[in-house]
């Protein structure tokens, strides 16, 4: 499970309370979007879990 | 034949000429073995203790464990406290905790990716890809033909080892040589996965390929046939004294000093925790970082606190973890060592050279003006 920051810098990796960077090239950011669009539940800042559609579009939109 | 140095026409030793000829032959010189931590002496991450996720994770820095079943066995540096082979303090030792037949797609391993950076000269992918000789000490309770693979970054080029443990519980050494692969995608000079070298604990059959050539099929991780380490409860498989270099013959072990190899590994993983400490660990007050906030004074809601700055340049943007000296995540302690408000140190932005964190809760006031806070970064491949 991940969740969105408030100020949208880093992705929290609810497992382990880790925040993952926007980064291509970070291995962890790179998991993320592959389990996020295999059906990995992502929230949004305030706790609230997105639709599988909602969380597509997020990823899509990213670096 | 005497080692001369000379102005005009360079150096000449026995092996080596300045002025470099067809023929010359290079010597051996220093960091040649592509293979960070081979010895298994660095453990940041767990400071020895073993480790079974889920999936996957570290275990000794820069090695990576990966299981497609849950639960099959622990990992971790000198598991089983056996005596090390001659010339080695430290190895990874995996020990099987069930007896799993494994199916088609399974696949039991330990990994470590080499950056692209450092690969790069090996001229994978071209007409000048180098032969590679892959070397290590190997000790199981089992015998027989165990497997690998030498693999490129999108798993699409491969290459089935096999080698074999005839006495079992006795440390033995193993070479491997490889041909270098002249086609292929591989990602070359850059800061991406040059080569993954892999030592299979299991791999179902269609992880699995037909040893000695390089094959396009896709994500093989060991030889067909190999031996499965999963599959007999017990057994163990101990490794160490990792090396990958240029050339068709092994040569002794590239022992670096410990400072060095450290700063290697900490290119991919770094911490605040003394080493010897796991991340996480509680009463690791006044050993990390420490901010000076004022007596009196407090860290705002929203605040930014000071960027740490890595010791050593990452590979790209790390992932970031913060703990409180009591262990607490994305908590910022007193110098009491009493934790603060939860999410008062929450990592916030972070790039290869450093990061911050700030206080997402409300204002929390530090005794004796400070706060304090550890954390890990990683930038693993």
């Amino acid at each position: 499970m991940y969740k969105l920051t408030t100020d949208g810098h880093m992705i929290q990796r609810l497992s382990d309370n880790a925040f993952i960077p926007f980064d291509p090239a970070n291995t962890d950011y790179q998991t993320f979007k592959k389990e996020v669009l295999a059906g990995a539940e992502l929230q949004d800042a305030d706790g609230n879990v997105m639709t599988q559609e909602q969380a597509d579009d997020f990823i899509k939109e990213l670096p | 034949m005497p080692i001369v140095l000379n102005g005009d026409t360079g150096i000449s030793t026995p092996m080596y000429n300045g002025a470099i000829s067809s023929n010359a032959v290079t010597p051996v010189v220093g960091m040649k073995n592509k293979i960070i931590n081979g010895a298994c002496v660095i453990d940041q991450r767990n400071a020895g203790a073993l480790i079974n996720p889920a999936v996957s994770g570290y275990t000794v820095d820069r090695w990576y464990y990966f299981q497609s079943q849950t639960s099959k066995g622990t990992i971790g540096q000198n598991a089983g406290s056996v005596t090390p082979p001659v010339g080695f303090t430290n190895y990874l030792g995996f020990t099987s905790t069930s007896a799993y037949s494994i199916n088609s797609t399974d696949q039991f391993l330990i990994q470590q990716s080499i950056e692209g950076f450092n690969f790069a000269d090996l001229g994978f992918g071209s007409a000048n890809a180098k032969t590679v000789t892959l070397s290590f000490q190997v000790y199981s309770s089992l015998t027989g033909t165990f497997g690998g693979v030498l693999q490129n970054s999108a798993s699409t080029r491969n290459y089935p080892f096999t080698y074999t443990i005839s006495t079992a519980n006795t440390w033995t050494s193993i070479s491997v040589t490889i041909a270098g692969d002249t086609t292929g995608t591989w990602v070359g000079a850059t800061n991406g996965t040059g080569v993954k070298v892999v030592f299979s604990l299991g791999s179902g059959t269609s992880q699995s390929a037909t040893a000695g050539a390089w094959t396009g099929t896709s994500f093989i991780t060991s030889a067909t046939g190999a031996t499965s380490v999963v599959g007999t409860n017990g057994a163990t498989f101990y490794i160490t004294g990792v090396q990958l270099e240029v050339g068709s013959t092994a040569t002794s072990f590239d022992y670096r000093p410990y400072g060095t190899e450290l700063q290697l590994c900490q290119r991919y993983f770094e911490k605040s925790y003394q080493q010897g400490v796991a991340l996480g660990a509680s009463g690791q007050g006044n050993t990390g970082q420490t901010l000076y906030v004022g007596t009196g004074n407090t860290v705002a809601g929203g605040d930014k606190l000071p960027n740490t700055t890595f010791m050593v340049t990452k590979r790209t943007a790390p992932t970031i973890n913060t703990w409180s000296t009591n262990g607490t995540a994305n908590t910022l302690a007193n110098m009491s060592g009493t934790d603060l408000a939860t999410n008062s140190c929450t990592p916030n932005v972070a790039n290869d050279r450093s990061f911050f964190a700030y206080n997402a809760t409300s204002s929390v006031s530090g005794t004796s003006g400070c706060v304090q806070f550890q954390w890990s970064a990683s930038a693993e491949l």
